[in-house]
């Protein structure tokens, strides 16, 4: 696969996982080609086993490739120290979980505040951003709320809003509907898809076929393969 | 950042108040232990040192037994450690009234006044008890301590010639025993003995404390307190001096007087106002830090108790180690605020047993008349150590919290 002249956020070439330990040799992805250009909302899929999960780890660079070429926004990751992965995951990466995704302690706006905090933005800035992603995912009015007492549409929402505080390259979210019921799951889908439509890269990674509806592109895992399947635009 | 470390491990703490507690009681108790101890030892040096200079610089004190300093020994200079021999002055003096008729004669020496201590209760009208110190002494020991009077005077060398059983009493005694109505010419009873009172002194202004120097007496002729008690020793001696300047050469002569006296051993102490303090000060030090090293411990128990929390805590925060790392903490970032939350705890744990130390000495003020000294020293002391604790002991946990990696800690629960 040659890297064709769009903006790719996720470039892959030949990419592989290998686990060595002592209880063998398991290849978890292997020769791996992928490119996911800005503005894409990609649905990662496969049954469990087959290496979504080790591919949604190093596209959010919580682990690194064995081998194989991984260029994030044009950098290439092989070489970085896990600080300056960290400021990456920091920047260009917003993670939405399936499940504790919050930190039950901090109230919802602290929570959205803390990747900026990382990334030692100024606290009136924290301010206004905060505010403008709240707006977004319709949780203004819960700014001041413990995450330990919403629901789990209004926590994945407010997942979704500190995703967007650092203006990443792409947002992450692995199984966000997992533990939602059928109501709700379509509710945080379809504010994804309308983020999408503002420009912003999703890649989902799921086992759930109808949640692969929602993207303009399926990557199909199975036994550490890739399949590509393109979708209508 | 090192702000929002604060903020947040502030929030951790109040999410978890009583773990939190119990977390800082091991630093609270130690630093507590450790700054009442620190207190009350210089509070009663400062107190003494208060009562000695209050005695005068010309006065020497000859007591039984050997107390300090080189003390020579088959003609050479022998160090002690600058000890104090108890049982030289524990056990039967050795000072007799030979010593005192021997020592007016010397050169700069004014007045002479043996003294025996008799314990005893005083009763009036058996009614009200006290146990004051009772001093059996001659004439002239008024005089050598300056005494002042509220009512009558000392007993006369008359007095203590005809065993008379007069006595006077300190103001605190007397305020114990008659209130504010008149004491002179009532009679107390001491062991068994009604004595007139025919004096009360003025209050000294070194306030109440240890020692001779004390407004807590009763002071009676050493003849009749021979009688009471039926033993004809001699507890100490005061001498005073002419002039402090003349005070080294008078101790000399009194040292070579008395070794005379003795057969050529040196039994006794001649000790300045100086040296008394100086013995009192080597044995408080030695006491002061045996308790504070005792005391230390509680601090290393407090530290081990935090670092054992904060161990516990980062397991059960994995999860929260893992979304933080995923949304772009650094290792350092985790590491800082682990340690943090750590030394934030064992510096409020050190604060809260400084106010309590605090509140401690102003109990052990009304209770036990000490007035316990918190210097500037100790309060750095408590903060540094507490200081110093936190980050010794929050190491470990916070190093094992960085070391956590994303995917592990996001797989946890």
């Amino acid at each position: 696969m040659q890297k064709n002249n769009k903006n790719s956020v996720i470039y892959m070439k030949s990419l592989g996982k290998r686990y060595d330990d002592e209880a063998g040799v398991l290849d978890a992805l292997k020769d791996v080609d992928l490119q996911i250009n800005e503005g894409d909302f990609v649905a990662i899929m496969g049954p469990s086993g087959s290496g979504k999960s080790t591919l949604m780890n190093i596209i959010g660079l919580l682990d690194k490739p064995t081998s194989g070429v991984f260029l994030l926004d044009d950098v290439d990751i092989a070489t970085l120290s896990p600080k300056k992965l960290a400021g990456l995951r920091r920047d260009k990466i917003g993670f939405v979980f399936q499940s504790f995704n919050l930190l039950p302690r901090l109230n919802v706006s602290q929570n959205v505040e803390l990747p900026m905090v990382y990334a030692r933005k100024s606290k009136s800035f924290r301010k206004k951003k905060t505010e403008e992603v709240l707006r977004k995912v319709g949780l203004l009015d819960k700014a001041k709320h413990k995450s330990n007492r919403m629901s789990g549409g209004q926590v994945q929402r407010v997942a979704i809003a500190r995703a967007l505080t650092n203006d990443p390259s792409l947002i992450l979210a692995d199984e966000p509907t997992g533990n939602l019921d059928t109501k709700t799951g379509t509710e945080i889908m379809n504010l994804l898809k309308d983020l999408n439509k503002q420009g912003v890269t999703i890649v989902v990674v799921t086992h759930n076929p109808e949640i692969g509806e929602y993207a303009n592109r399926i990557v199909w895992v199975r036994d550490g393969l890739l399949h590509n399947k393109r979708l209508a635009q | 950042m090192i702000l929002q470390n604060i903020k947040m491990a502030l929030i951790s703490i109040k999410s978890a108040k009583l773990r939190s507690f119990l977390t800082m009681l091991g630093i609270i108790i130690g630093v507590f232990a450790v700054l009442v101890m620190i207190a009350v030892g210089d509070g009663v040096k400062s107190q003494v040192s208060g009562q000695v200079s209050g005695l005068g610089t010309n006065l020497l004190t000859i007591l039984s037994g050997q107390t300090s300093g080189s003390t020579a020994k088959n003609g050479q200079q022998q160090k002690t450690t600058g000890g104090f021999n108890f049982a030289g002055s524990v056990g039967a003096s050795t000072l007799t009234q030979a010593d005192v008729a021997s020592l007016d004669k010397i050169n700069h020496v004014t007045e002479v006044a043996p003294y025996n201590l008799i314990s005893s209760a005083v009763v009036y009208d058996q009614l009200s008890t006290n146990t004051p110190y009772i001093f059996g002494t001659t004439a002239n020991y008024s005089s050598i301590r300056d005494l002042k009077y509220d009512n009558g005077a000392f007993f006369t060398n008359q007095d203590n010639a005809s065993s008379r059983k007069v006595a006077i009493i300190g103001a605190d005694t007397k305020q114990n025993l008659f209130g504010s109505t008149d004491a002179i010419g009532k009679q107390i009873s001491i062991k068994g003995q009604l004595f007139t009172i025919v004096g009360v002194t003025k209050k000294s202004d070194t306030g109440t404390g240890f020692g001779p120097g004390s407004d807590d007496v009763v002071y009676i002729p050493i003849n009749t307190a021979n009688v009471v008690t039926g033993s004809n020793q001699i507890f100490r001696i005061q001498a005073q001096v002419d002039k402090p300047q003349d005070i080294d050469s008078a101790q000399q002569a009194i040292k070579d007087q008395l070794k005379k006296n003795h057969g050529g051993q040196e039994d006794f102490s001649v000790l300045t106002q100086k040296d008394l303090l100086t013995t009192f000060n080597t044995i408080l030090d030695l006491l002061t830090t045996f308790v504070v090293a005792i005391a230390s411990i509680s601090l290393l128990v407090g530290g081990i108790g935090i670092m054992n929390i904060m161990l516990v805590t980062v397991s059960e925060r994995t999860r929260e180690i893992g979304i933080r790392k995923a949304i772009g903490a650094t290792s350092g970032n985790i590491l800082s605020q682990f340690l943090i939350e750590a030394v934030i705890l064992s510096i409020a744990g050190g604060l809260l047993g400084l106010g309590l130390s605090y509140l401690a000495g102003l109990v052990i003020k009304k209770v036990a008349g000490i007035t316990p000294i918190f210097s500037v020293k100790a309060l750095i002391l408590a903060i540094g150590v507490s200081l110093f604790v936190g980050v010794v002991f929050g190491v470990a946990p916070a190093v094992k919290a960085a070391r956590k990696r994303p995917i592990q800690a996001l797989k946890s629960l």
